[in-house]
């Protein structure tokens, strides 16, 4: 059984494709399963879902914002969800960045430190740069 | 005597920030404890400490206040973020609303605590707090202990809707402040170009909230050092701040029931004066999507004569003709013709090059500048905007600068942040006296 | 200008919906519960304002800013804590004060004495202001404000980079005239560097130049673009942060150096102050903010989602609140608790922060939103204690019932403009609260007083100055 609303799970893979409120709250045309590709015209008018989902056939309008397999594994990559906002040119990944130098290379305490790193309640190295 | 400098270069030495450090600063002596958390509080009394105040911001024992715990998608953090906790870091959103503070740890809940609140509220001249309403009193460290043990105190609660009405329980973040206050349902493209209600990308109610209430502080510390010698109790609500910005729309609904509307990029009140396309990207070959993007440019030409002048550099004299008059071109059925005509105009341009262009024929305009691009300026770099400092803790900082200047007391910024009680020694010790054994004992209760 | 009658609109019966009183706020409560909010109620509500004195109550300040909001934000929020506070317009009027939405003059307002219009936006910043009129232009009128300032604590200008100077009016030459005398310039971008004010720059200038508009509004891959603000929010940031300056100057002044000193202000760098770690982060990693829309980069959940009437914000950044949120979801729609509680991915706070994490919890929350109204959603929210409440249009702010409680909103009846419904002071104290004293005064409405009182011109002199166009 397909869920209705906002979270579309595939009647072929099982896949959970998260059609994400901004984007889709009124939206009428073809989203993709990013499982198994399988295209959905859907038709949502304030985030109600009064058309579909059924199988479709064309191209996508708009990818999902993002979609889990039937393991709960996320479904990421190009043309399969929408790419996310970013900074930089790598992606976000969530994961605490180690830096040890600011933009223009010099020293930054920007990353893990342990016990006997410290002199007081900074960082060893960055004490010895202001040591006399 | 040499011959008086031009006036630009008369500014420029007046307020260059690299001279700062050799002026006095106007709150030099003033004490202020800052038992602050999130952005709200914590700017507040931060705006103080720019200006010389001793800011003494004080925070739970070991992990601090939560917005050391929040980063962008908890990526970027600057270690230690205690020397008790050395493998986890303070995320930047504890950054820009604690520069020149000494940072103390201490445990509301304990008795201990109470005692020392008291003993370092005698000697303050200012306490900011944001907790819920009526907790402080709860542990009796309000304001109805406070000023008795220190009549000059000036007092300041923030919070998102004050402590008494029907909404006084209710939590508040700057998000709710500003969709509550009415800015944000007002803000964003129109339904009918198919936008949607925006935030304000910064903090802003907590970021200004802070500012407003630090301008009452002041007013309240000028009052008692000219006049009356008197501290007070100041509430801020957050909300009420939001509220209070809405320029017309509250006069205009109460009168005639007229509701303000979202409009966008454009102006309600001038014309031609608001942001549009430019259909080419500045740096195409950029790996960076904040680059590769495609540029804005504000676009003020809203005087009849400059109004004619854009109609002649886009090649659309009809436009200036049929809009000659301001109060046409303003009327709300013919922005949308007027600014469609300019973005079709700019889809072949950067905005650079519609920057060049509308230069050239004196028409006002301001690219829309990312964070690289503010940074990178030789502007903001020469007003000290924004600036790098050798923090003495976390090293090589990117920071912004004071929001104003001033040429005999400038604001400045010293250092950026420190971890968790890393003045314990010198704040207990110094102003309560506290020998080396009693801190030992304090930090092994976990008090600090 | 000939006098007409008001505008045939009838005002709008404000508040529409009663004003609770403490008894319906506080029902069902201990006395002992009561005693806090009544003791604050007692030391801050605004009707007591006028028992109390005000902060800057010896304090002058001349505002001849003009076209531009944070000139007049800048001396609204030092009028409203008590200065003494003369707005001195160009013959013609500062050209803020004839501007209305959409050109629509029916908007405007008209006083009893004159029937002059009154564009709201300056009439909202025009309180507790009086007008007087000075043409800078002429010699003759410089001479006067070189009269004027000597009376004066603190003086607001706008004007392009340089023109006072180059009149023999500025901080170099005012100064020497008032050495107490507190200057304040206010701009978009400053009065020197590279990029430095041009003649006619105004907010959103600011709001462009500062990185605030390039990181307003959905990104790009939800199909949105860089967002102003709906208001000349830089100006009202940069005015509030000169104001700051400005008192910080008196402060100085008068515990000190017994001198004033020059502020400048800049719309901004006002709000470069308050971009968070926008450059922090630059510099970290070499990372340009993204927009990120309502949703945010460093919590979640903290968002502002659409749901059945319009839309709504809910924000629970750390464990207790999220699970009383899924808690809350889940009494309607356990499939979507389920979904959320089922992920173990979503355990940790941390790891509910990667873009594709706030997809799927915010995908998940807006179903559950839209069957539900902002009323509704905030109710069930409400009563599990979660932060949350919906997009408010003006409309509902002016009747918010908390709002209306505390005078966040009230009506005022002017002498000269009748009833204007308006944002109060937020300056709330026991001691020296702000206040509004009256919401505006027509052009030039103040010359007579202000004239005599100050420099000791009589009705024919003024007449005079009228007659040559100084005043």
């Amino acid at each position: 059984m397909i869920k209705q609303g906002l979270v579309l799970t595939c009647t072929k893979c099982s896949t959970k494709n998260f059609l994400d409120p901004y984007p889709f709250w009124n939206f009428s045309g073809n989203t993709k399963c990013a499982g198994c590709d399988t295209l959905y015209a859907v038709t949502f008018v304030k985030g109600q879902q009064v058309s579909g989902p059924t199988v479709s056939s064309g191209k996508a309008d708009l990818l999902p914002g993002y979609a889990e397999d039937k393991n709960g594994a996320g479904i990421t990559g190009e043309g399969k969800i929408r790419p996310a906002p970013q900074s930089r040119p790598d992606p976000f990944t969530g994961q605490q960045k180690q830096v040890t130098k600011s933009l223009r290379g010099k020293p930054l305490s920007g990353s893990r430190l342990k016990k006997e790193d410290l002199v007081g309640s900074r960082a060893k190295f960055i004490a010895d740069l202001h040591k006399v | 005597m040499a011959t008086a400098p031009d006036f630009e270069t008369y500014c420029q030495q007046l307020f260059d920030h690299k001279t700062a450090a050799g002026k006095p600063e106007v709150l030099k002596g003033y004490r202020v404890l800052s038992c602050t958390q999130y952005i709200l509080g914590p700017s507040c009394a931060s705006y103080l400490a720019e200006l010389g105040a001793e800011v003494i911001k004080i925070e739970a024992p070991r992990r601090g206040e939560p917005m050391r715990h929040t980063t962008p998608f908890n990526e970027p953090l600057l270690y230690p973020l205690s020397r008790w906790v050395p493998e986890a870091g303070t995320g930047l959103g504890f950054f820009g609303a604690n520069p020149n503070e000494e940072f103390v740890s201490l445990d509301f809940h304990r008795p201990e605590a109470r005692q020392a609140m008291l003993e370092l509220a005698a000697k303050s001249d200012v306490m900011v707090q944001n907790y819920r309403p009526g907790t402080f009193d709860r542990w009796g460290i309000g304001y109805q202990h406070m000023s008795k043990v220190n009549p000059r105190l000036v007092y300041q609660w923030l919070g998102g809707f004050g402590g008494w009405g029907p909404g006084r329980v209710r939590a508040s973040y700057d998000i709710l402040g500003q969709a509550m206050g009415g800015a944000f349902g007002i803000t964003g493209e129109a339904a009918d170009r198919g936008g949607t209600p925006a935030k304000h990308t910064i903090w802003l109610a907590d970021y200004w909230g802070g500012m407003m209430a630090a301008t009452t502080i002041l007013a309240a510390l000028y009052w008692r050092d000219t006049v009356s010698g008197e501290g007070t109790f100041i509430e801020y609500s957050q909300v009420h701040g939001v509220t209070r910005m809405l320029e017309s729309a509250l006069p205009l609904y109460g009168r005639y029931g007229i509701r303000r509307e979202r409009w966008g990029n454009w102006d309600t009140e001038l014309c031609v004066h608001g942001i549009i396309q430019c259909g080419k990207s500045s740096y195409p070959d950029s790996k960076n999507p904040q680059e590769a993007e495609v540029g804005y440019i504000l676009v003020s030409a809203h005087t009849d004569e400059d109004f004619k002048k854009l109609c002649d550099v886009i090649g659309k004299k009809d436009l200036a003709t049929t809009y000659a008059k301001h109060d046409e071109r303003v009327k709300a059925e013919n922005q949308g013709p007027i600014y469609d005509a300019l973005e079709v105009w700019a889809k072949d341009k950067t905005k650079e090059d519609v920057a060049k262009l509308l230069d050239k024929a004196g028409i006002n305009n301001q690219p829309v500048w990312n964070a690289k691009e503010v940074s990178e300026h030789p502007h903001w770099k020469l007003r000290g905007a924004v600036q790098w400092i050798d923090d003495p803790t976390y090293g090589d900082l990117h920071h912004q600068g004071p929001a104003f200047k001033m040429s005999e007391t400038p604001p400045r910024i010293k250092w950026a942040l420190k971890p968790v009680g890393a003045d314990n020694e010198r704040v207990y010790g110094r102003l309560l006296g506290w020998t080396k054994e009693k801190l030992a004992k304090m930090e092994e209760a976990e008090v600090i | 200008m000939a006098s007409e009658p008001f505008p045939k609109h009838k005002v709008l019966s404000w508040p529409a919906v009663p004003i609770p009183t403490p008894d319906e706020v506080y029902a069902g409560m201990t006395d002992q519960a009561k005693e806090y909010p009544l003791s604050l109620e007692a030391q801050l509500r605004q009707s007591e304002n006028f028992k109390k004195p005000e902060c800057l109550t010896r304090v002058r300040v001349l505002d001849v800013s003009k076209g531009m909001i944070i000139g007049n934000w800048c001396s609204s929020m030092l009028s409203e804590l008590g200065a003494d506070t003369i707005k001195c317009e160009p013959p013609a009027g500062d050209p803020l004060r004839w501007q209305t939405p959409f050109g629509r003059k029916e908007y405007m307002f008209k006083d009893a004495e004159t029937g002059e219009p009154i564009g709201l936006h300056f009439l909202h910043e025009m309180r507790n202001k009086q007008s007087i009129t000075l043409d800078l232009e002429k010699p003759e009128g410089r001479e006067l404000l070189k009269k004027l300032v000597v009376h004066f604590d603190v003086l607001i200008e706008n004007y392009p980079p340089g023109q006072f100077d180059e009149w023999g009016i500025g901080y170099r030459q005012l100064k020497e005239i008032n050495p107490r005398l507190v200057y304040a310039w206010v701009g978009q971008k400053g009065q020197w560097g590279p990029s430095k004010d041009k003649p006619g720059n105004l907010d959103p200038t600011a709001q462009a130049a500062c990185g605030f508009v390039h990181g307003t509004g959905l990104p790009k891959e939800f199909g949105g673009r860089p967002t102003r603000s709906a208001m000349w929010m830089a100006d009202h940031v940069g005015g509030t942060a000169t104001a700051m300056g400005i008192l910080a100057a008196l402060i100085y002044r008068d515990k000190v150096s017994g001198k004033g000193q020059f502020v400048e202000g800049t719309a901004a760098e006002g709000v470069i102050r308050i971009l968070d770690y926008n450059w922090a982060w630059y510099g970290f990693d070499g990372s340009i903010r993204p927009r990120y829309g309502n949703w945010d980069l460093a919590i979640n959940i903290y968002a502002v989602n659409p749901c059945k009437d319009g839309y709504f914000m809910v924000g629970g950044g750390h464990d207790r609140l999220w699970y009383r949120i899924w808690r809350t979801v889940g009494q309607t729609r356990a499939d979507l608790e389920d979904e959320i509680l089922d992920d173990k991915s979503l355990r940790m706070v941390v790891a509910r922060l990667p873009h594709l994490k706030q997809v799927k919890t915010y995908t998940v929350l807006a179903d559950w939103q839209k069957d539900f109204s902002r009323a509704d959603a905030m109710r069930e929210l409400l009563a599990q204690q979660v932060a949350s409440g919906g997009v408010n249009y003006i409309d509902e702010v002016a009747e918010d019932p908390h709002f209306k409680y505390r005078g966040h909103v009230d009506q005022f009846e002017d002498r000269l403009y009748g009833k204007v419904l308006y944002g109060t002071t937020p300056f709330l104290a026991h001691k020296a609260p702000g206040r509004l004293k009256w919401i505006g005064r027509p052009l030039g409405y103040d010359n007579e007083e202000i004239y005599l009182k100050l420099l000791g011109l009589g009705p024919g002199d003024v007449a005079g100055l009228k007659k040559r166009g100084v005043v």
